[in-house]
Protein backbone atom coordinates (compact mmCIF):
# COMPACT_ATOMS: atom_id res chain seq x y z
CA UNK A 1 0.00 0.00 0.00
CA UNK A 2 1.53 3.18 -1.16
CA UNK A 3 1.62 6.18 1.75
CA UNK A 4 -0.32 9.53 1.14
CA UNK A 5 1.84 12.50 0.64
CA UNK A 6 0.53 14.00 3.75
CA UNK A 7 1.77 10.66 5.39
CA UNK A 8 5.14 10.62 3.93
CA UNK A 9 5.81 14.18 4.85
CA UNK A 10 4.77 13.37 8.82
CA UNK A 11 7.76 10.91 8.18
CA UNK A 12 9.99 13.37 7.16
CA UNK A 13 9.14 15.68 9.86
CA UNK A 14 9.40 13.08 12.41
CA UNK A 15 12.56 11.63 10.89
CA UNK A 16 13.96 15.24 11.07
CA UNK A 17 13.16 15.76 14.66
CA UNK A 18 14.98 12.27 15.48
CA UNK A 19 18.00 13.20 13.95
CA UNK A 20 18.01 16.75 15.21
CA UNK A 21 17.47 14.79 19.01
CA UNK A 22 20.46 12.44 18.12
CA UNK A 23 22.75 15.88 17.24
CA UNK A 24 21.59 17.62 20.64
CA UNK A 25 22.43 14.70 22.53
CA UNK A 26 25.89 13.44 21.00
CA UNK A 27 27.33 16.78 20.20
CA UNK A 28 28.25 18.30 23.38
CA UNK A 29 30.08 14.55 23.78
CA UNK A 30 31.82 14.68 20.41
CA UNK A 31 33.14 18.01 21.23
CA UNK A 32 34.96 17.40 24.61
CA UNK A 33 36.20 14.20 22.86
CA UNK A 34 37.91 16.16 19.99
CA UNK A 35 39.22 18.99 22.50
CA UNK A 36 41.03 16.89 24.59
CA UNK A 37 42.94 15.96 21.49
CA UNK A 38 43.05 18.95 19.83
CA UNK A 39 44.53 22.37 21.73
CA UNK A 40 42.23 25.32 20.63
CA UNK A 41 43.02 29.05 21.34
CA UNK A 42 41.65 32.84 20.94
CA UNK A 43 42.83 31.79 17.16
CA UNK A 44 40.41 28.96 16.51
CA UNK A 45 41.49 25.34 16.69
CA UNK A 46 44.94 23.56 15.35
CA UNK A 47 43.42 20.36 13.90
CA UNK A 48 47.52 19.39 12.95
CA UNK A 49 48.14 19.57 16.73
CA UNK A 50 46.85 16.52 18.14
CA UNK A 51 48.11 15.04 20.58
CA UNK A 52 47.53 12.88 24.03
CA UNK A 53 49.17 15.11 26.17
CA UNK A 54 46.59 15.78 28.31
CA UNK A 55 45.65 12.19 29.19
CA UNK A 56 49.46 12.02 29.58
CA UNK A 57 49.55 14.51 32.41
CA UNK A 58 46.05 13.43 33.91
CA UNK A 59 48.21 10.29 34.72
CA UNK A 60 50.49 12.27 36.84
CA UNK A 61 47.26 14.29 38.57
CA UNK A 62 47.66 12.48 42.09
CA UNK A 63 44.22 13.91 43.48
CA UNK A 64 42.63 12.96 40.48
CA UNK A 65 44.35 9.13 41.09
CA UNK A 66 43.26 9.18 44.30
CA UNK A 67 39.58 9.85 43.42
CA UNK A 68 39.69 7.44 40.95
CA UNK A 69 40.65 4.78 43.84
CA UNK A 70 38.16 5.96 46.05
CA UNK A 71 35.30 5.61 43.50
CA UNK A 72 36.51 2.15 42.52
CA UNK A 73 36.94 0.99 45.99
CA UNK A 74 33.19 2.60 46.83
CA UNK A 75 31.52 1.28 43.66
CA UNK A 76 32.95 -2.70 44.42
CA UNK A 77 31.96 -2.58 48.01
CA UNK A 78 28.32 -1.26 47.30
CA UNK A 79 27.69 -3.56 44.63
CA UNK A 80 28.62 -6.34 46.14
CA UNK A 81 27.03 -5.30 49.36
CA UNK A 82 23.96 -4.28 47.81
CA UNK A 83 23.68 -7.32 45.65
CA UNK A 84 23.48 -9.72 48.61
CA UNK A 85 21.33 -7.97 50.18
CA UNK A 86 18.88 -7.89 47.04
CA UNK A 87 19.58 -11.60 46.86
CA UNK A 88 18.36 -12.01 50.01
CA UNK A 89 15.05 -10.14 50.14
CA UNK A 90 14.30 -10.81 46.96
CA UNK A 91 14.03 -14.65 47.87
CA UNK A 92 12.32 -13.97 51.19
CA UNK A 93 9.73 -12.17 49.14
CA UNK A 94 9.08 -14.35 46.59
CA UNK A 95 9.62 -17.74 48.75
CA UNK A 96 8.79 -17.13 52.19
CA UNK A 97 6.13 -14.85 51.48
CA UNK A 98 6.98 -11.82 52.95
CA UNK A 99 4.52 -9.86 55.74
CA UNK A 100 4.03 -6.33 54.60
CA UNK A 101 5.24 -7.04 51.23
CA UNK A 102 4.12 -3.53 49.27
CA UNK A 103 5.46 -1.32 52.44
CA UNK A 104 8.65 -3.17 52.49
CA UNK A 105 9.09 -2.83 48.34
CA UNK A 106 8.16 0.70 48.63
CA UNK A 107 10.85 1.54 51.19
CA UNK A 108 13.56 -0.32 48.51
CA UNK A 109 12.21 1.49 45.51
CA UNK A 110 12.06 5.06 47.73
CA UNK A 111 15.96 6.38 47.32
CA UNK A 112 15.47 5.18 43.67
CA UNK A 113 12.27 7.19 42.98
CA UNK A 114 13.26 10.14 45.10
CA UNK A 115 14.96 13.12 44.26
CA UNK A 116 18.46 12.14 45.35
CA UNK A 117 19.14 15.32 47.45
CA UNK A 118 16.46 13.43 50.16
CA UNK A 119 18.46 10.43 50.23
CA UNK A 120 21.68 12.34 50.12
CA UNK A 121 20.74 14.67 53.32
CA UNK A 122 18.78 12.35 54.80
CA UNK A 123 21.22 10.36 55.05
CA UNK A 124 24.40 13.07 56.13
CA UNK A 125 21.72 14.07 59.11
CA UNK A 126 21.38 10.01 59.96
CA UNK A 127 25.32 9.54 59.99
CA UNK A 128 25.73 12.95 61.58
CA UNK A 129 23.27 11.84 64.65
CA UNK A 130 24.77 8.59 64.83
CA UNK A 131 28.37 10.36 65.30
CA UNK A 132 29.99 8.86 62.14
CA UNK A 133 32.54 10.28 60.53
CA UNK A 134 32.07 11.40 56.59
CA UNK A 135 34.68 9.28 54.41
CA UNK A 136 34.85 6.22 51.63
CA UNK A 137 32.43 4.12 54.26
CA UNK A 138 29.54 6.58 54.30
CA UNK A 139 29.71 7.10 50.61
CA UNK A 140 29.64 3.28 49.87
CA UNK A 141 26.50 2.79 52.18
CA UNK A 142 24.59 5.72 50.33
CA UNK A 143 25.93 3.82 47.32
CA UNK A 144 23.94 0.52 48.60
CA UNK A 145 20.59 2.63 49.54
CA UNK A 146 20.79 3.73 45.85
CA UNK A 147 21.47 0.30 43.85
CA UNK A 148 19.86 -1.87 45.99
CA UNK A 149 16.00 -0.57 44.01
CA UNK A 150 17.49 -1.39 40.71
CA UNK A 151 19.19 -5.45 41.57
CA UNK A 152 16.76 -5.93 43.73
CA UNK A 153 14.05 -5.30 41.26
CA UNK A 154 16.03 -7.49 38.55
CA UNK A 155 16.61 -10.65 40.49
CA UNK A 156 12.92 -10.67 41.93
CA UNK A 157 11.88 -10.44 38.06
CA UNK A 158 14.17 -13.33 37.75
CA UNK A 159 13.11 -15.52 40.13
CA UNK A 160 9.75 -15.15 39.88
CA UNK A 161 10.69 -16.80 36.24
CA UNK A 162 11.80 -20.25 38.21
CA UNK A 163 8.90 -22.79 38.44
CA UNK A 164 8.30 -23.34 41.82
CA UNK A 165 7.99 -26.85 40.74
CA UNK A 166 11.75 -27.01 40.49
CA UNK A 167 12.11 -25.62 44.48
CA UNK A 168 9.75 -28.50 45.15
CA UNK A 169 11.39 -31.28 43.39
CA UNK A 170 14.68 -30.37 45.03
CA UNK A 171 12.66 -30.32 48.86
CA UNK A 172 11.27 -33.33 48.22
CA UNK A 173 14.79 -35.11 46.97
CA UNK A 174 16.06 -34.30 50.36
CA UNK A 175 18.20 -30.60 49.78
CA UNK A 176 18.32 -28.40 52.45
CA UNK A 177 17.25 -25.26 51.69
CA UNK A 178 20.48 -24.36 50.96
CA UNK A 179 21.45 -26.81 48.88
CA UNK A 180 18.68 -25.66 47.21
CA UNK A 181 19.46 -22.47 47.06
CA UNK A 182 23.11 -23.12 45.70
CA UNK A 183 22.08 -25.91 43.25
CA UNK A 184 18.91 -24.73 41.31
CA UNK A 185 18.45 -21.02 42.25
CA UNK A 186 21.75 -19.55 42.02
CA UNK A 187 22.39 -20.58 38.55
CA UNK A 188 19.32 -19.23 37.28
CA UNK A 189 19.40 -16.38 39.25
CA UNK A 190 23.36 -15.64 38.55
CA UNK A 191 23.45 -13.48 35.44
CA UNK A 192 20.44 -11.46 36.61
CA UNK A 193 22.56 -10.66 39.24
CA UNK A 194 25.88 -10.12 37.20
CA UNK A 195 23.63 -7.49 34.63
CA UNK A 196 22.14 -5.83 38.07
CA UNK A 197 25.84 -5.31 39.35
CA UNK A 198 27.14 -4.08 35.85
CA UNK A 199 24.12 -1.46 35.78
CA UNK A 200 24.76 -0.66 39.71
CA UNK A 201 28.60 -0.51 39.14
CA UNK A 202 27.76 1.91 35.94
CA UNK A 203 25.31 4.01 38.40
CA UNK A 204 27.69 4.44 41.19
CA UNK A 205 30.58 4.66 39.13
CA UNK A 206 28.85 8.56 37.56
CA UNK A 207 26.85 9.05 41.40
CA UNK A 208 27.19 12.79 42.50
CA UNK A 209 24.02 14.17 44.00
CA UNK A 210 24.03 12.03 46.81
CA UNK A 211 27.70 11.27 47.42
CA UNK A 212 28.30 14.49 47.54
CA UNK A 213 26.66 15.51 51.09
CA UNK A 214 28.49 11.86 52.84
CA UNK A 215 31.81 12.37 51.50
CA UNK A 216 33.12 14.84 53.93
CA UNK A 217 36.83 15.56 52.94
CA UNK A 218 36.88 12.16 50.61
CA UNK A 219 36.89 13.11 46.39
CA UNK A 220 35.23 10.53 44.41
CA UNK A 221 36.24 11.07 40.65
CA UNK A 222 32.44 12.95 39.98
CA UNK A 223 33.04 15.39 42.82
CA UNK A 224 36.66 16.24 41.30
CA UNK A 225 35.04 16.75 38.01
CA UNK A 226 32.93 19.17 39.66
CA UNK A 227 35.92 21.03 41.53
CA UNK A 228 37.70 21.24 38.55
CA UNK A 229 34.93 22.33 36.72
CA UNK A 230 34.13 25.29 38.88
CA UNK A 231 37.80 26.70 37.95
CA UNK A 232 36.97 26.38 34.52
CA UNK A 233 37.29 25.14 30.97
CA UNK A 234 40.77 22.89 29.94
CA UNK A 235 41.76 19.91 27.77
CA UNK A 236 42.87 18.40 30.92
CA UNK A 237 38.97 18.07 31.82
CA UNK A 238 38.00 17.33 28.30
CA UNK A 239 40.51 14.28 28.64
CA UNK A 240 39.03 13.28 31.59
CA UNK A 241 35.43 13.53 30.98
CA UNK A 242 36.28 11.49 27.69
CA UNK A 243 38.00 8.70 29.79
CA UNK A 244 34.56 8.93 32.51
CA UNK A 245 32.29 8.76 28.98
CA UNK A 246 34.23 5.75 28.10
CA UNK A 247 33.91 4.00 30.94
CA UNK A 248 30.32 4.95 31.12
CA UNK A 249 29.23 3.58 27.57
CA UNK A 250 31.45 0.31 28.18
CA UNK A 251 29.49 -0.60 31.30
CA UNK A 252 26.18 0.76 29.83
CA UNK A 253 27.26 -1.66 26.47
CA UNK A 254 27.70 -4.62 28.73
CA UNK A 255 24.60 -4.07 29.72
CA UNK A 256 22.96 -3.97 26.57
CA UNK A 257 24.48 -6.85 25.34
CA UNK A 258 22.92 -8.81 28.47
CA UNK A 259 19.81 -7.40 28.27
CA UNK A 260 17.60 -8.16 25.24
CA UNK A 261 16.18 -5.43 23.72
CA UNK A 262 12.69 -5.77 25.18
CA UNK A 263 14.16 -5.71 29.22
CA UNK A 264 13.44 -9.48 29.85
CA UNK A 265 16.79 -10.91 30.47
CA UNK A 266 18.33 -13.27 28.02
CA UNK A 267 19.27 -16.92 28.80
CA UNK A 268 22.94 -17.86 28.92
CA UNK B 1 11.08 -24.16 60.64
CA UNK B 2 8.16 -22.22 59.68
CA UNK B 3 6.59 -21.58 62.73
CA UNK B 4 5.41 -17.69 63.98
CA UNK B 5 8.83 -17.14 65.36
CA UNK B 6 11.13 -18.15 62.83
CA UNK B 7 8.64 -16.18 60.34
CA UNK B 8 8.95 -12.83 62.53
CA UNK B 9 12.79 -13.67 63.00
CA UNK B 10 13.33 -13.48 58.76
CA UNK B 11 11.18 -10.67 58.19
CA UNK B 12 13.20 -8.47 61.06
CA UNK B 13 16.00 -9.71 59.32
CA UNK B 14 14.78 -8.53 55.72
CA UNK B 15 13.19 -5.65 56.77
CA UNK B 16 15.91 -4.52 58.78
CA UNK B 17 17.59 -3.34 55.70
CA UNK B 18 15.51 -1.19 54.29
CA UNK B 19 14.70 0.59 57.92
CA UNK B 20 18.57 1.13 58.57
CA UNK B 21 18.99 2.71 55.10
CA UNK B 22 15.97 4.53 54.69
CA UNK B 23 13.31 4.38 57.02
CA UNK B 24 15.59 5.55 59.87
CA UNK B 25 17.31 8.51 57.78
CA UNK B 26 14.31 9.78 56.79
CA UNK B 27 12.77 9.75 59.94
CA UNK B 28 15.51 11.55 61.25
CA UNK B 29 15.35 14.53 58.84
CA UNK B 30 11.41 14.62 59.48
CA UNK B 31 12.42 15.06 63.34
CA UNK B 32 15.56 17.48 62.71
CA UNK B 33 12.85 19.63 60.71
CA UNK B 34 11.66 20.79 64.00
CA UNK B 35 15.14 21.46 66.21
CA UNK B 36 16.52 25.20 65.79
CA UNK B 37 19.76 26.34 65.30
CA UNK B 38 21.66 28.93 67.67
CA UNK B 39 25.13 30.67 67.39
CA UNK B 40 25.72 28.38 64.98
CA UNK B 41 25.10 25.35 67.01
CA UNK B 42 21.98 22.47 66.08
CA UNK B 43 19.39 22.51 69.03
CA UNK B 44 16.56 19.80 69.38
CA UNK B 45 13.67 21.33 70.09
CA UNK B 46 9.82 21.02 69.08
CA UNK B 47 9.41 24.24 67.24
CA UNK B 48 7.66 25.17 63.73
CA UNK B 49 9.29 28.28 63.27
CA UNK B 50 11.16 26.42 60.27
CA UNK B 51 7.88 25.67 58.76
CA UNK B 52 6.84 29.18 59.35
CA UNK B 53 10.20 30.88 57.60
CA UNK B 54 9.34 28.85 54.55
CA UNK B 55 5.82 30.27 54.43
CA UNK B 56 6.27 33.68 55.77
CA UNK B 57 9.20 34.62 53.39
CA UNK B 58 7.94 35.46 50.01
CA UNK B 59 11.48 34.59 48.42
CA UNK B 60 10.98 31.21 49.08
CA UNK B 61 7.56 30.81 48.02
CA UNK B 62 8.66 32.37 44.82
CA UNK B 63 11.90 30.36 44.57
CA UNK B 64 9.34 26.88 45.18
CA UNK B 65 6.71 28.11 42.37
CA UNK B 66 9.27 28.83 40.28
CA UNK B 67 11.41 25.38 40.40
CA UNK B 68 7.40 23.42 39.78
CA UNK B 69 7.21 25.56 36.95
CA UNK B 70 10.86 24.95 35.61
CA UNK B 71 10.54 20.85 36.41
CA UNK B 72 7.21 20.87 34.35
CA UNK B 73 8.66 23.20 31.24
CA UNK B 74 11.16 20.19 31.33
CA UNK B 75 8.62 17.12 31.72
CA UNK B 76 6.81 19.57 28.86
CA UNK B 77 9.68 19.53 26.67
CA UNK B 78 10.42 15.89 27.30
CA UNK B 79 7.06 14.80 26.00
CA UNK B 80 7.13 17.43 22.86
CA UNK B 81 10.17 16.26 21.78
CA UNK B 82 10.18 12.32 23.38
CA UNK B 83 6.78 11.71 22.26
CA UNK B 84 7.51 12.32 18.36
CA UNK B 85 10.78 10.46 18.52
CA UNK B 86 9.57 7.24 20.38
CA UNK B 87 7.17 7.24 17.95
CA UNK B 88 9.17 7.48 14.93
CA UNK B 89 11.92 5.10 15.96
CA UNK B 90 8.72 2.72 17.48
CA UNK B 91 7.31 2.34 13.92
CA UNK B 92 10.47 1.57 12.65
CA UNK B 93 11.69 -2.42 11.83
CA UNK B 94 14.09 -4.89 12.35
CA UNK B 95 18.06 -3.90 13.85
CA UNK B 96 17.46 -0.08 13.24
CA UNK B 97 14.94 0.02 15.77
CA UNK B 98 16.63 -1.10 18.77
CA UNK B 99 19.65 0.36 17.96
CA UNK B 100 18.27 3.89 17.38
CA UNK B 101 16.63 3.34 20.82
CA UNK B 102 20.00 1.85 22.55
CA UNK B 103 21.90 5.34 21.28
CA UNK B 104 18.58 7.18 22.43
CA UNK B 105 19.08 5.85 26.18
CA UNK B 106 22.99 4.97 25.94
CA UNK B 107 22.94 9.31 27.53
CA UNK B 108 21.62 7.86 30.92
CA UNK B 109 24.49 6.01 31.86
CA UNK B 110 26.55 9.17 30.81
CA UNK B 111 27.94 11.32 33.96
CA UNK B 112 25.50 13.67 34.94
CA UNK B 113 28.70 16.19 35.81
CA UNK B 114 30.60 15.63 32.84
CA UNK B 115 26.87 16.74 31.04
CA UNK B 116 26.51 19.86 32.47
CA UNK B 117 30.38 20.11 31.72
CA UNK B 118 29.68 19.57 28.20
CA UNK B 119 26.30 21.56 27.76
CA UNK B 120 28.02 24.70 29.69
CA UNK B 121 30.60 24.38 26.52
CA UNK B 122 28.05 24.53 24.00
CA UNK B 123 25.99 27.73 25.56
CA UNK B 124 29.36 29.84 26.05
CA UNK B 125 29.72 32.93 25.01
CA UNK B 126 33.07 31.10 22.86
CA UNK B 127 30.81 28.02 22.23
CA UNK B 128 29.59 25.79 20.07
CA UNK B 129 25.95 27.57 19.87
CA UNK B 130 26.98 30.70 19.14
CA UNK B 131 29.71 29.95 16.94
CA UNK B 132 26.74 28.15 14.91
CA UNK B 133 24.68 31.19 15.02
CA UNK B 134 27.15 33.78 14.08
CA UNK B 135 28.55 31.53 11.29
CA UNK B 136 24.76 31.16 10.03
CA UNK B 137 24.17 34.84 10.14
CA UNK B 138 21.20 34.16 12.91
CA UNK B 139 22.82 36.59 15.29
CA UNK B 140 25.69 39.33 14.37
CA UNK B 141 27.66 38.47 17.10
CA UNK B 142 27.65 35.84 20.13
CA UNK B 143 25.29 36.10 23.01
CA UNK B 144 25.62 35.65 26.58
CA UNK B 145 21.71 34.98 26.48
CA UNK B 146 22.24 31.16 27.01
CA UNK B 147 24.62 30.91 29.73
CA UNK B 148 24.71 31.60 33.81
CA UNK B 149 20.77 32.62 33.68
CA UNK B 150 17.23 30.29 34.22
CA UNK B 151 17.16 29.80 30.46
CA UNK B 152 20.20 28.13 30.47
CA UNK B 153 18.68 25.63 33.57
CA UNK B 154 16.38 24.76 31.57
CA UNK B 155 18.41 24.13 28.37
CA UNK B 156 20.53 22.17 29.94
CA UNK B 157 17.90 20.06 31.96
CA UNK B 158 15.88 19.34 29.89
CA UNK B 159 18.45 17.98 27.49
CA UNK B 160 19.89 15.94 30.12
CA UNK B 161 16.65 14.70 31.13
CA UNK B 162 15.36 13.79 27.21
CA UNK B 163 16.41 10.20 27.13
CA UNK B 164 14.28 9.83 30.65
CA UNK B 165 11.05 10.61 28.80
CA UNK B 166 11.89 8.84 25.89
CA UNK B 167 12.31 5.73 27.57
CA UNK B 168 8.81 5.13 29.44
CA UNK B 169 7.39 6.73 26.23
CA UNK B 170 8.72 3.58 24.03
CA UNK B 171 7.80 1.12 26.32
CA UNK B 172 4.24 2.20 26.49
CA UNK B 173 3.83 1.99 22.91
CA UNK B 174 5.64 -1.14 22.67
CA UNK B 175 3.40 -2.87 24.89
CA UNK B 176 0.30 -1.63 22.60
CA UNK B 177 -0.46 -4.83 20.80
CA UNK B 178 -0.12 -5.24 17.04
CA UNK B 179 -3.39 -7.02 16.84
CA UNK B 180 -5.34 -3.15 17.80
CA UNK B 181 -3.01 -1.32 15.01
CA UNK B 182 -3.63 -3.88 12.33
CA UNK B 183 -7.64 -4.13 13.09
CA UNK B 184 -7.35 -0.55 12.88
CA UNK B 185 -5.77 -0.81 9.44
CA UNK B 186 -8.31 -3.25 8.58
CA UNK B 187 -11.17 -1.10 8.95
CA UNK B 188 -10.02 1.26 6.87
CA UNK B 189 -8.14 3.69 8.89
CA UNK B 190 -5.16 5.55 7.57
CA UNK B 191 -2.03 5.98 9.90
CA UNK B 192 -3.52 9.35 11.02
CA UNK B 193 -6.66 7.91 12.40
CA UNK B 194 -4.78 4.79 13.84
CA UNK B 195 -2.91 7.20 15.64
CA UNK B 196 -5.03 10.15 17.05
CA UNK B 197 -8.25 7.12 17.68
CA UNK B 198 -5.77 4.08 19.08
CA UNK B 199 -2.31 4.58 19.47
CA UNK B 200 -2.13 8.39 21.28
CA UNK B 201 -5.34 7.23 23.46
CA UNK B 202 -3.58 3.97 24.78
CA UNK B 203 0.09 5.70 25.51
CA UNK B 204 -1.23 8.71 27.22
CA UNK B 205 -0.92 7.22 30.66
CA UNK B 206 2.11 5.90 30.47
CA UNK B 207 3.76 8.89 28.65
CA UNK B 208 2.67 10.93 32.12
CA UNK B 209 4.25 8.76 34.44
CA UNK B 210 7.03 8.74 32.38
CA UNK B 211 6.91 12.72 32.72
CA UNK B 212 5.89 12.80 35.74
CA UNK B 213 9.38 10.48 37.23
CA UNK B 214 11.48 13.43 35.17
CA UNK B 215 9.72 16.28 36.86
CA UNK B 216 10.88 14.81 39.85
CA UNK B 217 14.28 13.92 38.56
CA UNK B 218 14.26 17.73 37.90
CA UNK B 219 13.06 18.89 41.18
CA UNK B 220 16.10 17.92 43.49
CA UNK B 221 18.58 18.94 41.18
CA UNK B 222 20.77 21.40 42.90
CA UNK B 223 23.96 21.01 40.51
CA UNK B 224 22.87 22.26 37.74
CA UNK B 225 21.23 25.70 38.66
CA UNK B 226 24.58 26.16 40.31
CA UNK B 227 26.80 25.55 37.33
CA UNK B 228 24.78 27.03 34.55
CA UNK B 229 22.28 29.29 36.67
CA UNK B 230 24.71 31.98 37.61
CA UNK B 231 23.66 34.19 40.23
CA UNK B 232 19.96 34.44 40.22
CA UNK B 233 19.10 30.76 38.73
CA UNK B 234 18.12 29.58 42.73
CA UNK B 235 16.34 26.40 43.03
CA UNK B 236 14.41 24.88 45.59
CA UNK B 237 16.86 22.26 45.43
CA UNK B 238 19.80 24.67 45.69
CA UNK B 239 17.99 26.72 48.50
CA UNK B 240 18.20 23.11 50.54
CA UNK B 241 21.96 21.97 49.32
CA UNK B 242 23.05 25.52 50.79
CA UNK B 243 21.55 25.43 54.03
CA UNK B 244 23.61 22.19 54.28
CA UNK B 245 26.94 24.30 53.11
CA UNK B 246 27.50 27.83 53.95
CA UNK B 247 24.01 29.19 55.35
CA UNK B 248 25.07 26.06 57.90
CA UNK B 249 20.67 25.65 58.98
CA UNK B 250 20.63 22.08 59.01
CA UNK B 251 17.08 22.63 60.75
CA UNK B 252 15.89 24.89 58.10
CA UNK B 253 16.97 22.63 55.42
CA UNK B 254 15.92 19.57 56.85
CA UNK B 255 11.96 21.54 56.93
CA UNK B 256 12.84 22.54 52.86
CA UNK B 257 13.64 18.78 52.34
CA UNK B 258 10.40 17.90 53.92
CA UNK B 259 8.16 20.03 52.27
CA UNK B 260 10.02 18.75 48.68
CA UNK B 261 10.09 15.56 49.83
CA UNK B 262 5.82 15.25 50.38
CA UNK B 263 5.54 17.05 47.23
CA UNK B 264 7.49 14.53 45.54
CA UNK B 265 6.02 11.73 47.22
CA UNK B 266 2.41 13.34 46.20
CA UNK B 267 3.83 12.74 42.46
CA UNK B 268 5.41 9.59 42.17
CA UNK B 269 1.87 8.72 43.77
CA UNK B 270 0.35 10.36 40.45
CA UNK B 271 2.99 8.96 38.17
CA UNK B 272 2.07 5.51 40.21
CA UNK B 273 -1.71 5.32 39.65
CA UNK B 274 -0.79 6.49 35.90
CA UNK B 275 1.03 3.43 35.36
CA UNK B 276 -1.46 1.38 36.85
CA UNK B 277 -4.23 2.50 34.69
CA UNK B 278 -1.63 1.74 31.48
CA UNK B 279 -2.30 -1.96 32.57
Amino acid sequence: MRKSLAERSVDWVLGGLTVITFLVLYTPVLISAIFSIVPTDRNGVHWNEASLQWYGQLLGNTSVLNAVETTLIVGLISVAIATALAIAIALYVEWEGAMMRRLLELFVYLPFLMPPIITGLSLLIYFNGLGIPRGTATIAIGHVALVLAILYRLVLTRLQSIPRSMIEASADLGATRWQTFARVIWPQLRSAAVTGAVLALTISFDETFVTFFLAGDTTTLPLRLWGMMRVGFSPEINALVTIVLGVSITLAAIVALRLNPRGTLEEE
Amino acid sequence: MTSRTSRLLLFALAASVPLLLVVLPIGNFFVMSFWRVSDNVIVPDATLANYAGFLENDAYWRTFLFTIGLCAAVAGIGIAIGYPVSYFIWRLRGRIKYLLLLLLILPLFMSYIVKIYTMRSILGLNGFLNKFLVFTGILDQPSTLFLYNRTAILITMATILLPFVILPIFLTLERIPKSLTQASADLGAGAGTTFWRVVLPLSLPGTAAGALFTFVLALGDYITPQMVGGPNGFTFGRVIWSQFGLAYNWPFGAALAVIMFLFALAVIGLAAFMAARQR
